[in-house]
C-alpha cells in the first residue's frame, strides 16, 4: 500500500516536473527567442535521419494493405474498393501513427541520447555558466523542428504508401491504372486527410518534449544515457498509442 | 569582490555546505583546497549561481546573486568564466567554434574580429594548431586548455576553475596551473580555483582556504598555511 502510494506520488511529481519543463520551453517561444538557424539545422538532421526508413515502411505498408484488402474485398465482391481502402487507412490512421513510432525510435532516441550525453558531461550546465539559456539553445529548436518535420514525413509517408498500394493494385490485382488513380483521388475528403494530419502535431510535440526532458534529467554516466534514452522511447511510444485513441475519439466526434 | 556568507546546502539527508564563510578580494587568486567530496565543486557552483543555497548568500560586486532569477543570472554570468572539471566543451563544435561561442552569443563583434580574438587566445593556451579539431580528438590536457580559453574569451572579470589539474600528469598539471596564473594576471581577473593539488596550489595562490566537511577550517597565504602548527594542516600541506 505504502509502496503504491509512493509510486503514484512519484509519478505525479515527475509529470508535474515534465509539465514545467514544457512551460519553460513555451515561455522561450512566447518571448520570441527562437533560434531559426538552430531550428533549420535540426529540421535537416531529423528529416534525413528518418526519411529512408519511413519511405520503406510506408511503401511496404501500402503494398501489404493492398494485398490483404484485395483478398478480403473479393469475398464481398467489392474488389474495386481496394484503392479507397488503402488510401483511407493510410491517411486517416496508419501513416500518422506508424511514422510517429519510427520518429520516436529514431529522432526521439537521438535527442534523448544527445542531450543526455551533454548533461552527464556538464555541457548543459556549461551552457548556463556561459550565460546562455539551454532551453533556448538546445530544447526549443529540437521541439520546433519536430513540429515541422513529422507532419512533413507523414504526408511523404502517405504518398509512398499509396504508391505501394498502386503497384500491387495495378500490377498484381489487375486494376486499371487510371481507375486506381481516379478512385484514390476521389476517395480522400478534406476531413479524411486532416483527421489524420492534425494528430501528427500532437505526436511530434509529445515525442520531442519527452526526449528533451529525459535527456535533461539524465544522470549516471554512459549507463544513465542508455537508461534515459530507452525510457524516452518507451514513454513516447506508450503516450502516442494512448493519446491516439483519445484524439481519434475527439476528432471523430467533431468531424465524423 | 566576492563575499560568501554563511552558506548552507543540503542534498537529501547529506549536508554538503555547513556555514561556509569567506571573502575574495579583487584580482586575487584564491585556491579552495580540500579532500575529494568535501564540497569544493558544490561551493564553486554556488558562487556562479548554478546551485542555490538553502540559506546564506553569495555577494558579487554588491549584488546578492543567490536571490536572482535564472534569467538575471544568465546576464550576470556573461562576464564570468567557469572551467569545468571535464572541460564540458560542446562535442558537436570544433575547438574554434567552442571558444568563439560566447563571443557570438553575447557580442556584436565582426567575423574577423572574432577570428583574431579566438586565434590570439588559442595561441596563448598553446592550441593554435588544433583550432579545427573536435574535442574528442584532443587529449585531456588539451581539452582543459581549450575550455580555459573559452572561459576567459569574454575578458571575464571573474574566473572559476574546478579541478583544473585532475586527470593530468604532474608536468601537464604544473603547466595548466601556470597558464591559469598567467592568464589571471594578464586579464587582472579575480580567480577562484578548487583543487586537491596542493603542490601547484601553494605555488600559484595568493591565498588558500581549506574546506573540510563543508566548512572552512583554515585560510591564509601559502606561507602562513605551510608554517601552521595545526595537525590536520600539517598532514595536508606537507
Ligand atoms: N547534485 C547533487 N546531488 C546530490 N549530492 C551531491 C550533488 N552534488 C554534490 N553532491 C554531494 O556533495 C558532496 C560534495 O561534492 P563535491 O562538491 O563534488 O566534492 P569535491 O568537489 O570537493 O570533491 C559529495 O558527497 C557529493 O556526493
Ligand atoms: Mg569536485
Amino acid at each position: 500500500m505504502n509502496f503504491l502510494f509512493n509510486y503514484v506520488i512519484g509519478l505525479v511529481a515527475s509529470a508535474g516536473e515534465a509539465l514545467f519543463f514544457l512551460l519553460d520551453a513555451v515561455g522561450v517561444v512566447l518571448r520570441g527567442k527562437i533560434r531559426w538557424s538552430e531550428v533549420f539545422k535540426q529540421v535537416y538532421i531529423q528529416g534525413v535521419q528518418s526519411i529512408v526508413i519511413i519511405a520503406l515502411t510506408s511503401m511496404a505498408t501500402g503494398a501489404v494493405l493492398a494485398l490483404q484488402s484485395y483478398v478480403m474485398l473479393s469475398r464481398f465482391g467489392a474488389k474495386e474498393a481496394v484503392a479507397q481502402l488503402v488510401v483511407l487507412s493510410l491517411v486517416r490512421e496508419l501513416s500518422p501513427v506508424f511514422s510517429s513510432f519510427i520518429f520516436s525510435g529514431k529522432v526521439g532516441a537521438r535527442i534523448a541520447a544527445e542531450l543526455g550525453t551533454m548533461k552527464v558531461n556538464d555541457q548543459i550546465t556549461a551552457t548556463r555558466a556561459m550565460g546562455v539559456d539551454p532551453m533556448e539553445f538546445l530544447v526549443v529548436p529540437r521541439i520546433l523542428a519536430s513540429l515541422l518535420v513529422l507532419p512533413g514525413l507523414v504526408v511523404f509517408s502517405e504518398i509512398l504508401g499509396v504508391w505501394g498500394g498502386y503497384l500491387i493494385g495495378v500490377y498484381n490485382a489487375g486494376i486499371p491504372s487510371s481507375t486506381y488513380v481516379h478512385q484514390t483521388i476521389y476517395a480522400v475528403g478534406f476531413v479524411d486527410f486532416f483527421s489524420g494530419f492534425a494528430k501528427t502535431f500532437f505526436f511530434a510535440l509529445l515525442i520531442a518534449w519527452i526526449a528533451c526532458y529525459q535527456g535533461f534529467k539524465t544522470s549516471g554516466g554512459s549507463l544513465g544515457v542508455g537508461q534515459y534514452t530507452t525510457k524516452a522511447v518507451a514513454l513516447s511510444y506508450i503516450l502516442v498509442v494512448v493519446t491516439n485513441v483519445v484524439l481519434t475519439k475527439i476528432i471523430l466526434a467533431l468531424w465524423g | 569582490m566576492i563575499k560568501v556568507k554563511k552558506l548552507f546546502k543540503t542534498f537529501g539527508s547529506q549536508t554538503v555546505l555547513h556555514g561556509v564563510d569567506f571573502e575574495i578580494k579583487p584580482g586575487e587568486i584564491l585556491v579552495i583546497v580540500g579532500e575529494s567530496g568535501s564540497g569544493k565543486s558544490v561551493l564553486l557552483q554556488h558562487m556562479i549561481g548554478l546551485l542555490r543555497p538553502d540559506s546564506g548568500s553569495v555577494v558579487i560586486a554588491d549584488q546578492d546573486i543567490s536571490r536572482l532569477s535564472e534569467q538575471k543570472l544568465l546576464k550576470v554570468r556573461k562576464d564570468m568564466g567557469y572551467l569545468f572539471q571535464g572541460g564540458a566543451l560542446y562535442d558537436f563544435m570544433t575547438v574554434f567554434e567552442n571558444v568563439a561561442f560566447p563571443l557570438r552569443e553575447h557580442t556584436r563583434m565582426k567575423r574577423n574580429a572574432v577570428m583574431t580574438k579566438v586565434q590570439d587566445i588559442l595561441k596563448l593556451v598553446g592550441l593554435d594548431a588544433a583550432e579545427g579539431k573536435f574535442p574528442s580528438q584532443l587529449s585531456g590536457g588539451m581539452q582543459k586548455r581549450a575550455a580555459l580559453a573559452r572561459a576567459v574569451i569574454m575578458d571575464s572579470r571573474i574566473l572559476f576553475c574546478d579541478e583544473p589539474t585532475s586527470g593530468l600528469d604532474p608536468i601537464k598539471s604544473r603547466s595548466i596551473m601556470d597558464l591559469i596564473h598567467t592568464i589571471a594576471r594578464k586579464l587582472k581577473c579575480t580567480t577562484v580555483i578548487a583543487s586537491h593539488d596542493i603542490v601547484n596550489s601553494l605555488r600559484i595562490a595568493d591565498r588558500i582556504v581549506l574546506i573540510r566537511q563543508g566548512t572552512i577550517v583554515a585560510q591564509g597565504t601559502p606561507d602562513q598555511l605551510r608554517s601552521s602548527q595545526d595537525a590536520y594542516l600539517q598532514e595536508f600541506f606537507n
